[in-house]
């Protein structure tokens, strides 16, 4: 978090913070029955606001796309609104392609991208691209499935900053020097994290449902970074780094034929390769519900996070499970935020999420509560998670969220950026060729029962897991009423005799 | 049904701007926009666009926590919490259902210095959202429940941001130390004790006195008609009754004469934090644009003077951010490094002087005026990509400065500055008696013992 975001966090208070954006794109005449009709606690519908009911159908521009004959795929999105642009290398492999002895190799080539090339020293790399007004970023997951190298600019500068960009894409040299301080830097950084109660929540949440699998992993283990060399970097980079295992999405103030010749010249003599394939690894089975209590002297909340293994993206439960989770707690018109904060006051903001990628991502709620009422949020989050198993939804319920979602497709339309991932994301997921066209009837389709269905199979209570983080004296004996507690501290470590 | 094509040069036309610091001829943004007063005095600005179906409204109060009172910290942004509980027309949450089961976004925001509420809708609901604004504006809930149940959300925001996070208290110790005036003495999140003491009395005298028409600015923008779109407006909001104007604040400051200094003990903190502050001057004047450039050179990217040295160079902090904050009254350039375990703290600062006293004696490179205008262009023009981010600009302009058109006008503010003026309020604003400084040390806790604040 850089100083600016800081400050406006220190600064500005906000009435609810959160932010999505319905993930669709191509809109249809959705239903015309009204808004009205909540049983949420937390609000009341007094029914006067003039609504219109129809849903805006709207059409979604197209990208253009192109293939080089190295293999190279480029996406571009037109948007001429202002004279800037954004651009992002994928590489198809990410996290997942480290072996098991080594996670994390992949997130430091990303993450030393920009400290040297053959051409330019890392503080060369750092002065041109800020001369240029430009940004330059790359990171890779320790469990993603791509690796992305990122860079925005000013139209004026696209030359320029394209000449840079292709530069440490294709041509880092990871000096050993750079290696090093990279090395220092992320062991230090890896205290400091230690020090936000929502990253401990994160791990001990991705320890609990994933074992194992590199999912489970938050940080790089601090083994790999000290075995990290320079050598191992320009291997991984030399393996995956190929035009022919990448797309290249451009959005901004240009299109295809002008910018075609640029990347022809930036990129077209970039050699292709046989990249291996990455054997994707399965997610263990649930075992049994876990309660995971992490000790934090001094906390005046508890962290709560409460889940369970979802879907694979491509999975056709995720339009479903769009709607269950837009129910539960996708906002704050959803039933957590109104029950937990609106109602209650427990909170100043309770969510669900889900999301899921080549392997079963997760679907958890989650909430940070003022210490004394521990007992309570977990009563209401329980309430609610069953609720959503034990009860259809009602009719207007599901078709409020299904509004929500389809007619927030207008407002994508101001957001090219976002337009142009879903189409990569499309591509990485190898999903349907109409996909997003066809998104809108997918969503509309979905019946009450659909939502009672992919409730109960993925809002699974006998492998459900609890994560609390804050103060132990206080909340041990509140989650002991769930089951069997498990006690760690701070650094992650289970605390002997904890229970 | 609509496309997305490039439209109109009505409404964003393409003018040109002659900079002698790039070889290609840059293309500028211009936001078109009208303003009408009505009757009862609200200020309302509209620009229409028809670029994608959306309409974006942002109403600005000129309220913020500097017009609080002592023992009533936190209540601007309390207050801001209730204009969601409900008024004559809107049931208490209905406002959050209405928005997004309609495909929209939303929020409110309290600073020091304004407080804005903005939704974003497709175009065909105009209606609803106008509505809602005008119902809130002339007859917001203002019930016991209502204030209860967010007072107490509120204080789940402020543990969330402050008692239960590292470094939560430094900021409140260093606006403490740094403002000798209670304007911005405080922070806008409050106290604990303050947001306890507030009453459903001080609710409705704060909306009577502050949430009048007289003292707001309604911003539109989007895929509407202005003619028509102004009509709608009047209809909903013109009957709104004008009240007396809110009492203006008084925003001097005395000239600080000397290094002001704390540390703090922090039992949720891992590793030392260093915080500085000067003081300087309020946002949009020729020494605000100068500020601003001075602290891109000094701490904006990896590029930058302090990165370079601290991160890179000497290894150490793990990072070192900074800004120069814009605010109605005297704002105050911010530098703040997080150190690496076993770095002393003194030897992070003495680096920081040392790159300060560097600007104060050499002009900075061409290049690093450079990007500092650059970075500001792309930035700022960015933010002008989507009509709910033009709302909230220019509402914030016509609060802060009376000049909407300042949205058009900023970036040839940046591109005046010069490296003289660069030297200049280094040696003028970031002098070692005008400097505040914060350290935040981490402290071993006894288990078990009570937290600081907030319980």
């Amino acid at each position: 978090m850089n100083m600016r975001n800081i400050h406006q966090l220190k600064r500005c208070a906000v009435a609810v913070v959160f932010a999505f954006f319905a993930s669709g794109l191509c809109l249809a005449q959705g239903p015309t029955t009204g808004p009205v009709g909540q049983s949420t606690k937390g609000a009341v519908i007094k029914g006067k606001a003039p609504v219109n009911k129809k849903l805006l159908k709207v059409n979604l521009p197209k990208a253009e796309e192109a293939t080089l004959p190295n293999g190279l795929r480029v996406v571009v999105l037109p948007s001429h609104k202002v004279p800037t642009f954004n651009m992002q290398m994928v590489v198809l492999s990410g996290g997942l392609a480290d072996s098991a002895d080594y996670r994390g190799l992949a997130s430091f080539t990303a993450g030393l991208l920009r400290d040297g090339t053959t051409k330019r020293s890392s503080k060369e790399v750092a002065e041109q691209i800020d001369a240029l007004g430009g940004t330059l970023a790359s990171f890779a997951g320790l469990s993603s499935v791509t690796s992305t190298v990122s860079t925005s600019g000013l139209i004026e500068n696209l030359d320029q900053t394209l000449d840079i960009f292709s530069d440490v894409v294709r041509n880092p040299i990871f000096p050993a020097g750079e290696v090093e301080k990279y090395k220092a830097r992320t062991l230090a950084q890896q205290q400091f994290q230690r020090s936000s109660p929502q990253f401990l929540a994160q791990e001990q949440f991705n320890r609990a449902v994933y074992g194992d699998h590199p999912a489970a992993l938050l940080t790089p283990p601090a083994a790999s970074i000290k075995r990290l060399t320079s050598k191992d970097l320009t291997t991984f980079h030399s393996t995956y780094y190929r035009p022919n295992n990448a797309i290249l999405s451009i959005v901004g103030d240009l299109t295809l034929k002008e910018v075609l010749p640029k990347i022809e010249k930036a990129f077209g003599d970039w050699q292709r390769a046989g990249v291996p394939t990455t054997t994707i690894p399965p997610v263990p089975a649930p075992t049994t519900s876990h309660i995971l209590l992490v000790d934090r002297p001094g906390s005046v909340q508890t962290v709560l996070q409460l889940g369970n293994l979802g879907i694979e993206r491509n999975n056709p439960d995720y339009f479903p499970l769009l709607l269950a989770d837009r129910i539960l707690g996708g906002g704050p018109a959803a039933r957590l935020f109104m029950n937990l904060r609106e109602d209650k006051g427990y909170t100043y903001g309770a969510y669900s999420n889900f999301g899921g990628t080549k392997f079963r991502g997760t679907w958890t709620s989650s909430a940070e509560v003022r210490t004394n009422v521990t007992e309570g949020a977990m009563k209401e989050f329980m309430y609610e998670l069953k609720r959503l198993r034990d009860d259809k939804v009602s009719v207007e319920e599901l078709e409020n969220a299904k509004r929500a979602i389809v007619g927030g497709f207008a407002l994508s339309l101001e957001s090219p950026q976002t337009l142009l991932q879903n189409i990569v994301v499309q591509k990485i997921y190898d999903l349907p060729a109409d996909y997003w066209d066809t998104f809108p009837q997918k969503v509309a389709a979905i019946t009450v029962d659909d939502v009672q269905r992919v409730a109960q199979k993925y809002i699974d209570l006998d492998h459900l897991q609890i994560v609390a983080v804050g103060d132990a004296s206080k909340t041990r004996d509140i989650l002991a009423k769930y089951g069997t507690v498990e006690v760690f501290d701070a650094e992650g470590k289970p605390v002997s005799g904890g229970q | 049904m609509r496309c997305v094509v490039k439209l109109s040069a009505v409404l964003f036309v393409c003018a040109f701007a002659v900079s002698q610091l790039q070889a290609q001829t840059p293309r500028n943004v211009r936001v078109n926009y009208k303003q009408t007063t009505l009757k009862n005095g609200l200020r309302v600005i509209t620009v229409e666009d028809h670029d994608a179906p959306v309409i974006a409204i942002a109403v600005n109060y000129n309220v913020g926590s500097r017009d609080e009172r002592e023992g009533r910290t936190g209540f601007a942004h309390l207050f801001e919490h209730m204009m969601f509980k409900g008024s004559e027309n809107i049931g208490t949450g209905e406002h959050f259902v209405l928005v997004f089961n309609n495909g929209g976004n939303m929020n409110g925001t309290t600073s020091e210095d304004r407080t804005v509420y903005f939704e974003a809708l497709p175009s065909n609901q105009l209606d609803l959202a106008l509505f809602l604004e005008a119902d809130r504006m002339r007859s917001l809930a203002i019930t016991k429940d209502n204030l209860d149940n967010q007072r107490n959300a509120v204080q789940e925001e402020r543990r969330l941001g402050v008692d239960n996070q590292p470094y939560g208290q430094s900021e409140e110790v260093q606006q403490g130390l740094l403002y000798d005036n209670f304007a911005y003495k405080h922070t806008v999140i409050g106290s604990m004790e303050d947001l306890n003491a507030a009453t459903v009395d001080d609710v409705a005298q704060f909306f009577k006195t502050y949430y009048a028409p007289n003292n707001a600015v309604v911003t539109l923008v989007g895929d509407f008609n202005t003619k028509d779109a102004i009509a709608r407006i009047k209809k909903n909001f013109e009957s709104i009754p004008r009240q007396p104007n809110p009492p203006a604040v008084d925003m001097t400051e005395p000239e600080q004469k000397a290094e002001r200094r704390a540390t703090v003990d922090d039992v949720l903190a891992r590793s030392a934090r260093f915080d500085l502050a000067f003081k300087a001057v309020p946002g949009n004047t020729n020494d605000f644009y100068a500020l601003q450039v001075l602290s891109n050179v000094l701490q904006g990217g990896q590029s930058s003077r302090l990165y370079q040295k601290l991160v890179k160079e000497k290894e150490q902090v793990t990072g070192v951010f900074g800004t120069m904050d814009e605010k109605r009254g005297p704002g105050a350039l911010y530098v703040q490094a997080t150190v690496k375990p076993g770095v002393k703290v003194a030897d992070v600062e003495a680096n920081i002087y040392q790159e300060i006293e560097r600007l104060k004696k050499e002009p900075i490179a061409d290049w690093e005026l450079l990007k500092a205008k650059n970075s500001a262009r792309r930035a700022f023009i960015n933010n002008l990509q989507n009509s709910l981010s033009r709302a909230i600009n220019l509402s914030q302009y016509a609060i802060y400065y009376n000049d909407p058109g300042l949205i058009n006008t900023r970036l040839d503010k940046v591109n005046a500055v010069t490296k003289e003026d660069v030297q200049r309020v280094a040696n003028q604003y970031l002098r070692e008696t005008n400097r505040t400084v914060v350290i935040t040390m981490p402290k071993a806790k006894a288990k078990g013992a009570a937290p600081a604040n907030g319980q």
